[in-house]
């Protein structure tokens, strides 16, 4: 479904990216560890159209990607969540929703269908009036993920998705981020420090260090290779 | 005709040094407090109208008046900055609302003034033996010189300031990351305070030069100020003294020598246009680190 | 994507919920403008001294145009009277130096406001401070150069005079058509997907466009919309008093009063312009007719006193304090 190829991306003299390959199949979800600065971040960026890549290839479904506004390639069907959610601040959730659904050819009752679904989902349908400001940092993640997926993309980028959020919640995340694959037909790009669940819920790791692809494969094969376990791990 | 593009030129060249000054002090307010001071323009005409009752009823030498007007100017900015600025760090959008806020002290001021001094423009009376200094071909009025000294001096000094003592270093840290300087332990408050006193300090000694060099000043003149000064930091770039000094010397150089080809208004549309197409080409101005945001 | 019969009946009502409730909100504020346009409708009838009225239209429509921009958009134009100002000469060059009826003069006023709005475009690159002052600086330059035209065409700085068109009753009624339609405008952008994607940008610009959101070309909507209506306040404006003048019709002034109307009601809400405008224009009123002279220090107190104890405005702070009233407020 996404394929990137031999990425590459500097600013000024930091090489932040050094040529990067990867693919997420249809219904697969790729996990991403590394320490902070191996260009984790910087990926997602080039992917969903935030930064343009210095080089190399990014294909969404065959069609190429790279280097075009973040509205088209929103459009055509990459969900993006950040570290810090960027949820709309003052706007109720139903709003929220709302306003992520761009595609063309959505009646307002799609539409609504949608946002209604997704709130369920991440059981925050009861303050859907409420402005997104008025969430806990846990709840608003979950709004994030919730806005991404009415959007019905192809591929989603989670940028740690767990990070501040209590284990309750956490596990409610768990649990839609797994099924998306396989109920909602979304790939899955998944950048988090949190190695139980990325082991939990990846098909297949890249362990990235320093821009740069150190390891990849499963989580057996991840966990016990020694280049991973000294970087990463400090061992 | 090369004598007057000559004299255009160092024409620029003074008054460009003296905007440098304004758009120094408003960079000062701007980069460690993220403080638009819209009011700026009105505490500049505060400290000519500082030196213009100095001389009348004291009979103080302008030379004079001006280190008064920074101390005592400091003083006030230094005082109103915890009447005002601290409420501002709760608001949704603390840029925006210091704009408005600085922009009502700013009508306030303007209003004040009227009242207390009439709207009749006055001039200060301040003359130099000798009157004109010959260079060449080129007279330039010995007052003007000695504004550009002066101001050149003190933004010499500011930075020596920022640049060597500690207390400069640390407004420059704010100037870099406000937040990281709170958990180094220094007290962010009280030397935001300094930054803002300063900057207002510095309004008032270019307020005084400005009375030195320019023939008039009246009330509601604060406005045009404010605005060089805005230009002055947007062509150097934020947070660099040289840089805006620089700036202002293209800004004052281009007004200048347009004033020679064509009429005083469209000089100034020169000199606005100048800093439109700097804000497109180079938004982070000609000398600053970072893009505008 | 499934859903039980269950969930699908309570969606049903949820959706006749929720529709009600951004119903009710609307037919309140729509309730509202209308009941304020009838009472002005009829004060021509009743009275002669319409000028308090008129005005009060006039500043409503400047801070409810204002609104589109802050409110909903995020900026804050600087140089917002340039719209104001070309609307105003657009009619009294049309009317006066090229001879044309008054009514087509005014919607030249529009369509030139447009068009500057078109031509400053490329300035909403720009953010926050930067905005601003590129903002200002550029309606400066509008100004002189208008100033600077031979006086044969723009009046110089004597301005123009309209004479033989002036009809204090007519221009009355053409400014309560354009706030009419300027309340329409905001009414219907509050419940519109435009209007909801601008908050969003406003909220996160860059968030706006991770959801698929073409920032650029929706900012560009509101500011023409912005645009539209304070040309046209300008044009009317220069026909009640018959004058077109460069120093009233390019002042900082106008912007400075329609931000302060605005926001003394709140940004962000489409009663906060009206509420805000009706309140100091009062307040304004008042004291210039007791107090003429202190008139601009109690405008800059005011400002101040809002910034720093109501910064969100008369509106804004209350739905802060007590937000179950979002019910009822667009």
């Amino acid at each position: 479904m996404l394929k990137v190829t031999n990425l590459k991306k500097r600013f000024g003299g930091l090489v932040a990216l050094q040529g990067v390959d990867l693919e997420v199949p249809k219904g697969g979800i790729l996990g991403i560890i590394g320490m902070n600065g191996s260009g984790k971040t910087t990926l997602l960026n080039c992917i969903n159209g935030i930064y343009t890549p210095d080089e190399g290839r990014i294909e969404l479904g065959g069609q190429e990607i790279g280097g075009r506004q973040v509205h088209d390639v929103a459009r055509l069907g990459v969900g993006r969540t950040f570290q810090v959610p960027r949820i709309f601040r003052h706007l109720s959730l139903l709003d929220n929703l709302d306003v992520a659904q761009q595609q063309a050819g959505r009646s307002v009752d799609e539409r609504y269908a949608q946002s209604e679904y997704w709130l369920h989902k991440v059981e925050l349908h009861r303050l859907r009036h409420n402005y997104a400001e008025e969430l806990s940092g846990g709840q608003q993640k979950l709004v994030e993920l919730a806005r991404i997926m009415v959007a019905r993309p192809k591929v989603v980028l989670l940028d740690e998705p767990f990070a501040g959020v209590n284990p309750a919640l956490a596990q409610l995340l768990i649990s839609v981020i797994r099924e998306l694959p396989t109920e909602h037909d979304c790939s899955v790009v998944l950048v988090s420090h949190d190695l139980t669940s990325i082991y939990q819920l990846s098909h297949h790791i890249i362990v990235m260090n320093e821009g740069a692809i150190l390891s990849q494969g499963d989580a057996d094969h991840v966990r016990a290779d020694p280049r991973v376990v000294e970087a990463y791990l400090g061992a | 005709m090369t004598g007057l593009l000559i004299q255009g030129l160092i024409n620029g060249l003074i008054l460009g040094a003296i905007y440098g000054l304004i758009g120094v002090g408003l960079n000062v307010v701007f980069g460690v407090l993220r403080v638009v001071n819209f009011a700026h323009g009105e505490f500049l005409v505060l400290g000519a109208y500082f030196a213009f009752y100095l001389m009348e009823y004291a009979g103080i030498n302008p030379l004079v008046a001006l280190p008064l007007a920074f101390a005592a100017f400091f003083l006030a900015g230094y005082l109103l900055y915890f009447v005002l600025i601290p409420r501002l760090s709760k608001a949704d959008d603390p840029e925006i609302s210091s704009l408005l806020l600085m922009f009502g002290v700013s009508i306030m001021l303007g209003a004040l003034m009227l009242l207390a001094f009439d709207a009749d423009a006055r001039s200060l009376p301040y003359e130099i033996e000798p009157v004109f200094l010959k260079f060449g071909p080129v007279l330039i009025p010995t007052v003007r010189l000695l504004a550009l000294a002066i101001a050149l001096a003190i933004i010499a000094a500011l930075t020596v300031f920022l640049y060597r003592t500690q207390l400069g270093r640390a407004l420059r840290a704010i100037i870099m990351n406000r937040d990281a300087v709170r958990i180094v332990g220094i007290n962010v408050e009280r030397l935001s305070a300094v930054a803002f006193g300063l900057g207002v300090g510095l309004a008032a000694a270019s307020g005084v030069l400005v009375a030195m060099v320019f023939p008039a000043f009246s009330p509601f003149m604060g406005n045009d100020y404010t605005l060089i000064g805005f230009i002055v930091i947007v062509l150097g770039g934020l947070g660099h003294p040289v840089g805006a000094l620089v700036g202002a010397l293209l800004f004052g150089v281009t007004e200048q020598v347009s004033v020679v080809f064509f009429s005083p208004s469209i000089a100034t549309i020169c000199g606005f246009a100048l800093m439109v197409a700097t804000i497109f080409i180079r938004p982070s101005g000609l000398f600053g680190r970072q893009a505008l945001r | 994507m499934s859903s039980s019969p269950a969930l699908a009946a309570g969606a049903a009502s949820h959706r006749a919920q929720d529709l009600r409730a951004v119903r009710l909100r609307t037919r309140i504020a729509v309730t509202l403008f209308a009941a304020l346009a009838a009472g002005l409708a009829v004060i021509p009838m009743a009275t002669s001294n319409i000028s308090f009225a008129f005005y009060l239209m006039l500043w409503i429509t400047m801070a409810s145009a204002m609104n589109i921009c802050v409110g909903f958009t995020g900026y804050l134009p600087f140089g917002y009277v340039v719209f104001y100002g070309v609307g105003s000469y657009a009619t009294g060059i049309c009317y006066k130096i090229m001879g044309w009826p008054i009514l087509p003069s005014l919607l030249a006023a529009g369509g030139v406001g447009v068009a500057i709005a078109l031509l400053l475009a490329p300035t909403l690159r720009l953010r926050g401070v930067y905005f601003g002052i590129v903002s200002l600086a550029l309606a400066t330059i509008v100004k002189l150069v208008i100033s600077d035209l031979p006086q044969s065409f723009t009046g110089g700085s004597m301005g123009i005079i309209l004479s033989s068109a002036n009809n204090p009753t007519h221009s009355y009624y053409a400014m309560l058509l354009v706030m009419g339609a300027t309340l329409a405008t905001v009414t219907w952008l509050s419940v519109s997907r435009l209007g909801r994607a601008l908050k969003a940008i406003r909220d996160d610009d860059g968030a706006a466009a991770c959801v698929g959101i073409h920032v650029p070309n929706t900012r560009l909507k509101a500011w023409l919309l912005a645009a539209l209506f304070p040309a046209l306040a300008g044009g009317i404006e220069a026909w009640y008093t018959n004058v077109v003048d460069p120093e009233y019709a390019f002042n900082v002034l106008i912007t400075a009063k329609s931000i302060i109307y605005a926001m003394a009601g709140g940004f962000g809400t489409i009663l906060g312009p009206v509420v805000g405008t009706l309140a100091l224009l009062g307040i304004d009123h008042m004291i210039w007719q007791k107090f003429p002279v202190v008139n601009l220090l109690l405008l800059g107190l005011i400002i101040v006193l809002l910034m720093l104890f109501l910064p969100r405005g008369i509106v804004g702070s209350l739905l802060k304090r007590k937000p179950q009233l979002r019910r009822y407020i667009a």
